[in-house]
């Protein structure tokens, strides 16, 4: 099955794996410098990896807010209902 | 024209042919009746049906716009999908009721008035508690009568909200509906619509039931029941605020759940809430290119959702399970599965080239147009966890992630070829969204590639995608469930129980022993002098003929003996004594 070789070559170099997505990262944020902001119309759309910023702590605090919630209320044993 | 055909009639008629077939005979059956409804849907032209006169209402049971008529291609293509991936099931009733629930939502769909919608509601409800019940499971069985319970509760509101139209406007022709004139009628019907919304707060019934559903009666669960609802809601409640305010909480709600939660089916079913959140807050934005936005994201919603609901329904299917934390590695195993799933997965977090891209962001950008910035970055948080829930964390635990003891295999043909035909249709509303765009209700000009849009993505996803690899451990699945609001009325329900065993019914015996002893003691008593009181008080003072009667019908009741010979010889007497009279 090719999609299984694949993976499996992948798994295998993990180090080029990281530098692939460190350059991705690098090519998201030039990106956004350079990308035209002809719509911009509020301040967010005006401030360079305005998302980049939005996306990593809004994903920080969800899982934190999100597991927070679990571990304090939420979360029950399986058998919970009977 | 005169020969518009129901396509309601073509589920209904052509399910009950089906338990006549089997086999192969049975399959071309089951495939032939969505295949001529989407040759209906494809030839029907805009205009009103199926007019009937009844009760001196006027009921229209086709009413085709281009609203109606958006939403009835995606039900008919879905259920062509739902139809395929479900082939291998033998249970007659099953499919039965997969095609009665399609049947129903379309009728739903062309509805032109409050009773007609309100017979199909009522079908679609009855019809889809059997795509859980069919899964035969004790959890399966108590979390349908909870799912029947619930929509029958919405089924009531919604139609104590049409008597309610009904008597004060005097017909049930259902249009949209102003905000400013919205009183209680209105807003019974609002909360019938928005329970099958799984709006919050009356949403718990979604996560409660489509993960004990059948493998294959989720896959249509998770398409018509909330689609319908959004259907109707655009087009009654457009423009309404608390829809705008209460999408946007549904839709950080869901992937809050969708983080935490175990079960593969369950993370899904929760994310639904968070996707039809945002068709939600697009009806309430109201504008046209929000109304258009919620229908786009509608039809994309319901194909790429149905796809990672295949996946995780193979997965089940396969392995027995779909709790995260038993399974993992399944990439080995079941690697087209995987390559379903994970379409589906960026298709729904909003990947460029896939069609959550092209649909959701119109939604947002409806958002942005209006100057409401805080919905937008709502949903833009909720975007965020879409993609770490149902995109990373169950991509990672599932098929990823530590290898578990299953070894499983791919799933049966009919389930791969609806996954990839649903995988295909996903990329291609991406690549090319413009048919979709053309069926959509206004006429809006809207662009999804522009720089600025694929700069938004690419930050949004890249960042979570980065995060979620810093913080991975702290997201491994917990063997736990999650309290919802459900637990009001699932523990509600053992709390009343118990307060009835414990307090209401020995509060009752007890009761009962006290008016044995006092009350009916008291009560005879009273009787007994009321009694005397008419025999010697009001008798004696009339003229005494109530004592004469009773004491001239104690002396014949003395006759009446009940022996047979007793009676011929009074009778005998009777007789010589006339004879007697008459002679001398």
């Amino acid at each position: 099955m090719g999609i299984v070789k694949y993976i499996e070559l992948l798994r295998k170099n993990p180090q080029t794996m990281k530098r692939v997505f460190i350059a991705w990262i690098i090519f998201v944020l030039l990106f956004d410098i350079v990308q035209s902001r002809a719509e911009a119309h509020f301040i967010i759309d005006k401030i360079y990896i305005f998302w980049s910023i939005f996306g990593a702590l809004g994903c920080f605090l969800l899982i934190k807010a999100a597991k927070g919630l679990a571990h304090l209320i939420l979360g029950k044993d399986e058998g919970y209902y009977g | 024209m005169d020969s518009w055909l129901h396509p309601a009639l073509v589920y209904f008629l052509g399910s009950l042919l089906l338990p006549f077939f089997q086999g192969k005979a049975r399959q071309v059956l089951a495939l032939m009746i969505p295949l001529f409804s989407i040759f209906l849907v494809a030839n029907m032209p805009e205009g009103v049906y199926g007019q009937v006169q009844f009760l001196g209402l006027e009921l229209t049971f086709g009413r085709v716009d281009k609203l109606s008529l958006v939403f009835a291609w995606v039900f008919v293509i879905m259920a062509l999908l739902g139809t395929i991936y479900g082939l291998h099931v033998k249970e007659s009733g099953h499919v039965l009721a997969g095609n009665f629930y399609v049947g129903s939502s379309l009728g739903a769909l062309f509805a032109g008035d409050y009773l007609t919608l309100f017979l199909f509601w009522e079908i679609m409800a009855f019809s889809s508690v059997f795509l859980i019940w069919y899964r035969r499971t004790p959890a399966a069985i108590d979390a349908g009568f909870r799912y029947l319970l619930v929509h029958v509760f919405g089924g009531l509101c919604l139609f104590t909200g049409i008597l309610l139209i009904y008597f004060k406007t005097g017909n049930l022709e259902f249009t949209a509906l102003l905000p400013t004139q919205a009183g209680l009628a209105e807003y019974l019907i609002l909360a019938g619509f928005a329970l099958n919304a799984a709006v919050l707060p009356l949403h718990a019934w979604l996560p409660d039931a489509y993960p004990e559903a059948t493998v294959e009666g989720a896959v249509l669960l998770c398409a018509f029941t909330t689609k319908t609802a959004v259907y109707v809601l655009a087009r009654g409640f457009s423009g309404f605020e608390i829809l705008a305010v209460m999408g946007v909480a549904m839709t950080i709600f869901g992937v809050i759940y969708a983080v935490i939660e175990n079960d593969m089916r369950r993370v899904l079913a929760y994310h639904i809430i968070s996707q039809v959140g945002y068709m939600v807050a697009g009806i309430g934005i109201g504008t046209h290119l929000a109304v258009n936005g919620a229908a786009a994201h509608a039809f994309a919603h319901i194909l790429y959702k149905a796809l990672l609901f295949m996946g995780a329904g193979a997965v089940l299917y396969m392995t027995g399970t779909a709790k995260l934390s038993q399974l993992g590695g399944l990439w080995r195993y079941m690697p087209l599965t995987m390559l379903g799933y994970v379409v589906g997965a960026v298709s729904i977090s909003g990947f460029p080239l896939f069609s959550g891209f092209v649909s959701k962001s119109m939604i947002v950008a409806a958002a942005h147009q209006e100057g409401r910035l805080y919905l937008m970055a709502l949903m833009q948080l909720a975007a965020i966890g879409t993609f770490l829930s149902v995109g990373l964390k169950v991509t990672y635990f599932a098929f990823f992630g530590k290898e578990s003891a299953i070894v499983a295999k791919e799933p049966p043909k009919n389930m791969l070829w609806a996954m990839g035909l649903t995988g295909a249709l996903c990329f291609i509303l991406g690549v090319y969204p413009d048919p979709l765009y053309a069926l959509l209700p206004f006429a809006v000009e809207y662009r999804p590639y522009t720089l600025h849009h694929l700069s938004e993505a690419f930050q949004l996803l890249t960042m979570t995608g980065l995060v979620f690899y810093l913080l991975v451990k702290k997201l491994a699945p917990e063997v736990k469930i999650n309290l919802d609001v459900d637990y009001f009325y699932r523990q509600g329900a053992k709390y009343f129980v118990r307060l009835d065993e414990g307090v209401i019914a020995p509060a009752d015996s007890r009761w009962g022993d006290v008016w044995k002893a006092v009350g009916l003691r008291l009560l005879f008593w009273k009787a007994a002098l009321a009694v005397k009181f008419d025999q010697e008080a009001i008798d004696g003072i009339v003229d005494g003929t109530a004592a004469t009667a009773m004491r001239i019908s104690a002396g014949v009741r003395k006759l009446q003996t009940g022996q047979i010979q007793t009676y011929i010889g009074l009778s005998l007497m009777i007789f010589f004594l006339v004879l007697w009279f008459l002679v001398v």
